[in-house]
């Protein structure tokens, strides 16, 4: 019943008519972006992050998460209709572009936005449960346990996001290093400067993230120079009573498998997509029909893929652990204004806890209410050309990078990290897991030199703790599996044209 | 050398090398009572093994070309430092048109009118953001 009081208190919080126009805010915001080619949820919110100071923080947090959620949505529409899927919404172009080759988007529409429904609405009662309790389990956890769920997150992230564990750790390492630059706040040292005394306070994460994920994207769209073609199909929302009633299993299979996945470290909406997808392909009643274009194939990912963008929240908000670089992300601006997430923040802040839960409700049924019924005019967004929104895009980055600290020399960092950035996407490095790591980094070594002066410098108090030594023993037995499997592919394939482990598996992009 | 497998690993080992030689510098302590050094240069070392281990599998592993298009990148970077230059010497709304006109040299097609109609707009934008959500834009 306690639960029902909060979530009762949450709606209070959410149903303010400020709180009501953030949430539409964002979840429009992160319609269009999700919809728009050159920018995901990362940038997005690294964008609109400095336009959320002057807003207060129970409405900036619920703003922010609009932004993710709706922008999740946007992705499958464009993925269901024109097979361009920008962040997350892979397993959505298999059957929902049947679908839509067989003259039925709209059906394929309405099932994304009622499964999205379904499974936010699972997720949020899986939220409202665990995120509590789990709260109180973090108290457990010492300066050793806390590295060794770092360097779970690590491994995970490295491995879901980019489908090779050496190029993901790579990236993570990068981002750990770059959130050593600024002062040391042990002995108060500057390290990695240049002497430059801007670069005292540390790189900002706007920068790093405008710059990785906004300037290459666009750059890599120009030298693509694709011509996108609008969508000017007809769309005929609503289904017949058939066709509805083969939604809600599968919708509901997959919300269990995504509110599950994505609490798990490293886990979130990519992973839980493929997961529901392959479940409804082995038990779904219409198994057979999955692949061509089947209302379960895209009901189950719809409903994961939402139900995971939520639980996410559930690492963050009560152990203070991010699990992937969105959530790293909200992090950030949870921590900007002034608001540590951990295990004291519910019990702290319950107005902006429950709050962003009950928000997480409204804005299901924003999506529902306006984006289902207006997705043909979402879709003129399309009839933008890319001459005319890459210039708006750089303004925004530039906007979004000097109001950080109203400071002209930021542009320059983040014209660095675009550069960088630039270079990484070409190397077929993901910068998801940079992100993670830069706002791990700090975090990692804090607890690392805390856990080294509590043990007088013994490794021995990472294996002798049973949380830390169960997680390290996890990676390790992760990683030797890696390696092992990549001798007995190299001894299978004839030397020496092997395709590496990398590219023998499907890129996923970062949710 | 045109592999970007092995480019990847160089690359790795040169940004270890750039955080690890730059650690030294730093006291590193011991590992009960760590420098400012210790930490970044243990990252560092496990980055320059990993960067090992990739170039040492680029051997191994079938060549991949690596598509690299410099001129792109130069403009859009080149319109960023020019705003900001701009921004910094003359005003924000100076800077907003610079970066427009200079921007759409990497675009598909040049429009002087197409780009007069978007800094317009941007503007526009900039100056709501100032009056509305009290962004302390330097805009004249």
């Amino acid at each position: 019943m306690d639960v029902l009081h909060n979530l009762a208190f949450g709606f209070e919080h959410a149903l303010t008519w400020q709180n009501l126009m953030f949430c539409a805010i964002g979840c429009t915001v992160g319609t269009l972006v999700g919809l728009l080619p050159g920018l995901g949820p990362l940038a997005t919110i690294s964008l609109l992050l400095p336009l959320t100071y002057s807003i207060p923080t129970g409405g900036a947090l619920i703003m922010l998460a609009g932004i993710y959620y709706g922008a999740q949505y946007g992705d499958s529409v464009s993925a269901i209709t024109m097979k361009i899927p920008h962040a997350s919404s892979i397993v959505a172009c298999i059957d929902g572009y049947q679908m839509t080759l067989k003259g039925k988007t709209g059906l394929a529409l309405f099932t994304a936005g009622v499964s999205s429904f379904i499974g936010g609405t699972v997720a949020i009662l899986v939220l409202s449960f665990l995120a509590p309790s789990l709260g109180e389990v973090a108290f457990l956890f010492g300066p050793a346990d806390y590295c060794a769920l770092m360097l779970v997150g690590f491994v995970c992230v490295s491995f879901v996001t980019t489908g090779s564990l050496l190029n993901g750790l790579a990236m993570c390492l990068v981002g750990v290093l770059l959130g050593q630059i600024g002062t040391d706040v042990n002995s108060g040292m500057p390290r990695f400067t240049l002497d430059l005394p801007f670069l005292a306070d540390g790189v900002g994460i706007v920068s790093i993230a405008l710059g990785c994920f906004g300037i290459a994207e666009i750059t890599k769209n120009l030298d693509n120079r694709e011509e996108r073609s609008p969508f000017n199909g007809k769309i005929h929302l609503i289904p017949t009573w058939a066709e509805f009633k083969r939604i809600i299993p599968s919708a509901l299979r997959g919300s269990v498998i995504g509110s599950f996945l994505g609490i798990l470290p490293g886990g979130g909406p990519v992973i839980a997509q493929f997961a529901a997808y392959a479940i409804d392909k082995k038990v779904s009643k219409y198994k057979h029909e999955i692949g061509s274009g089947a209302i379960e194939g895209v009901a189950g990912q719809a409903a994961a893929d939402e139900a995971a963008a939520r639980t996410s929240f559930i690492p963050l908000m009560s152990i203070g652990i991010p699990e992937n670089a969105v959530m790293a992300l909200m992090m950030a601006a949870f921590i900007i204004k002034g608001i540590q997430p951990g295990p004291n923040m519910i019990s702290g802040h319950p107005d902006l806890f429950w709050g962003l839960v009950a928000s997480m409700w409204v804005g299901n049924c924003f999506l529902i209410i306006l984006n289902v019924p207006l997705v043909r005019y979402w879709l003129s967004v399309f009839k933008i050309p890319y001459n005319v929104l890459f210039p708006s895009i750089l303004f925004f980055c530039c906007i979004g990078t000097y109001s950080v600290n109203n400071n002209l020399d930021d542009i320059f960092i983040t014209a660095a990290f675009g550069l960088l950035g630039y270079i990484f996407m070409r190397l077929e490095l993901d910068a998801a897991p940079l992100m993670l790591g830069f706002i791990l980094g700090p975090m990692l070594e804090e607890n690392f030199r805390r856990a080294m002066l509590l043990s007088r410098g013994s490794f021995m108090s990472f294996m002798s703790r049973p949380i830390s030594g169960t997680l390290l023993s996890l990676i390790g037995v992760f990683v030797a599996w890696q390696v092992i499997s990549f001798f007995l592919q190299a001894r299978k394939a004839p030397a020496p044209h092997r395709l590496s482990p990398e590219l023998a598996q499907p890129k996923l992009a970062e949710e | 050398m045109n592999d970007r497998n092995l480019v990847r690993g160089l690359v790795l080992m040169a940004i270890s090398l750039a955080f690890g030689l730059e650690s030294l510098r730093y006291p590193i302590g011991t590992f009960s009572r760590a420098g400012a050094g210790l930490f970044p240069l243990m990252v560092s070392s496990l980055l320059l093994a990993i960067g090992l281990i990739t170039v040492v599998r680029s051997r191994f592993v079938e060549r991949v070309h690596l598509d690299f298009q410099a001129k792109n990148i130069a403009i859009i970077l080149g319109s960023l430092c020019g705003f900001a230059l701009v921004s910094h010497f003359l005003n924000m709304t100076a800077g907003i048109a610079f970066m427009v006109f200079s921007a759409s040299f990497a675009a598909t097609s040049y429009s002087v009118v197409r780009n007069l109609q978007v800094a317009a707009g941007l503007i526009a934008v900039a100056f709501a953001f100032q009056k509305l959500l009290g962004l302390n834009l330097p805009l004249y």
